[in-house]
């Protein structure tokens, strides 16, 4: 399933939202779900803040794949090169009074994937969020 | 999903200075923005203790800990305090992910609130010079 999505707060949590329901009819948990529509929110909202600039006329993708041991969240955009694997970890620190942007985005991505891959592609930033998915009992 | 705030500006009467501010559903990127400009007046005002119930909130994202962050930096600069109660367990641990809140009062039940309220309203009562509109020192019951 693919969504094409303008640069827009409100569009980040569209996508978000069907996401949850595409994998609450694959009967993925309710605890999976949660971390990866987070996972997803935080990507998107790099996407459109800092990618895209906030730029309703721009436009980005979200797919989802899902192959019953692993549910697959890829998304695109055109913006400036730009890989988030590779912005540094915040160290926690005594006073945690400076916000970076993205730097909480990155620690929660990772926190709730099994895999985070990024390319470059035909003029567009290429991100793959991966879960795996437990087996299903009985 | 939406995010609904409701802030009273004290609790059971009991805690002057103190401001209760209740979220349900989301706090993200999109409901953030007005959850800040619904902290600015409070933040712009006397309280010195905000309290946050997130019972009813199902979904938090660095957006909206950025404003949590931002109301503890605020509060902090003037001596006070944010906490937080009766957290979902998948909203703390996006807490934890980040430990973007160090030093912030996490209770699990009102009771505990209340007592940690009443220990701070304490430090308070000292005697101190007299300023217009401040309200008289809380009977501790």
């Amino acid at each position: 399933m693919t969504l094409e999505l303008q640069a827009s707060a409100g569009e980040v949590m569209r996508a978000v939202e069907a996401l949850e329901t595409f994998g609450r009819t694959r009967g993925i948990g309710e605890r999976v779900l949660f971390g990866l529509s987070l996972a997803l929110e935080e990507c998107a909202s790099n996407i459109v803040n800092h990618a895209l600039q906030g730029d309703m006329r721009r436009t980005f993708r979200v797919t989802f794949e899902y192959t019953g041991g692993s549910m697959v969240v890829e998304l695109r955009d055109p913006g400036p090169v730009f890989d988030p694997t590779q912005a540094p970890a915040r160290e926690p620190s005594a006073d945690n009074d400076d916000h970076p942007p993205g730097g909480w985005g990155i620690q929660i991505v990772r926190r709730y994937t099994d895999e985070v891959r990024y390319t470059r592609e035909a003029g567009e930033n290429v991100l793959r969020l991966t879960k795996l998915l437990d087996p299903p009992t009985g | 999903m939406p995010l609904e705030i409701q802030i009273h500006k004290s609790i059971a009467g009991q805690y002057a200075g103190a401001t209760l501010v209740s979220l349900t559903g989301s706090l993200d990127t999109a409901t953030a923005p007005g959850l800040e400009r619904q902290l600015d007046p409070v933040l712009a005002g006397p309280t010195n203790d905000l309290v946050f119930d997130l019972a009813q909130l199902k979904f938090i994202s660095s957006a909206g800990l950025r404003v949590f962050a931002m109301a503890r930096k605020k509060l902090k600069e003037r001596g006070g305090q944010a906490s937080f109660v009766h957290m979902q367990p998948q909203i703390k641990e996006v807490f934890e992910i980040i430990r973007a809140l160090p030093g912030v009062a996490v209770f699990a039940n009102m009771a505990e609130m209340d007592a940690y309220l009443a220990a701070r309203q304490s430090a308070y009562d000292q005697p101190k010079p007299q300023t217009p509109g401040s309200t008289p020192p809380r009977q501790v019951l």
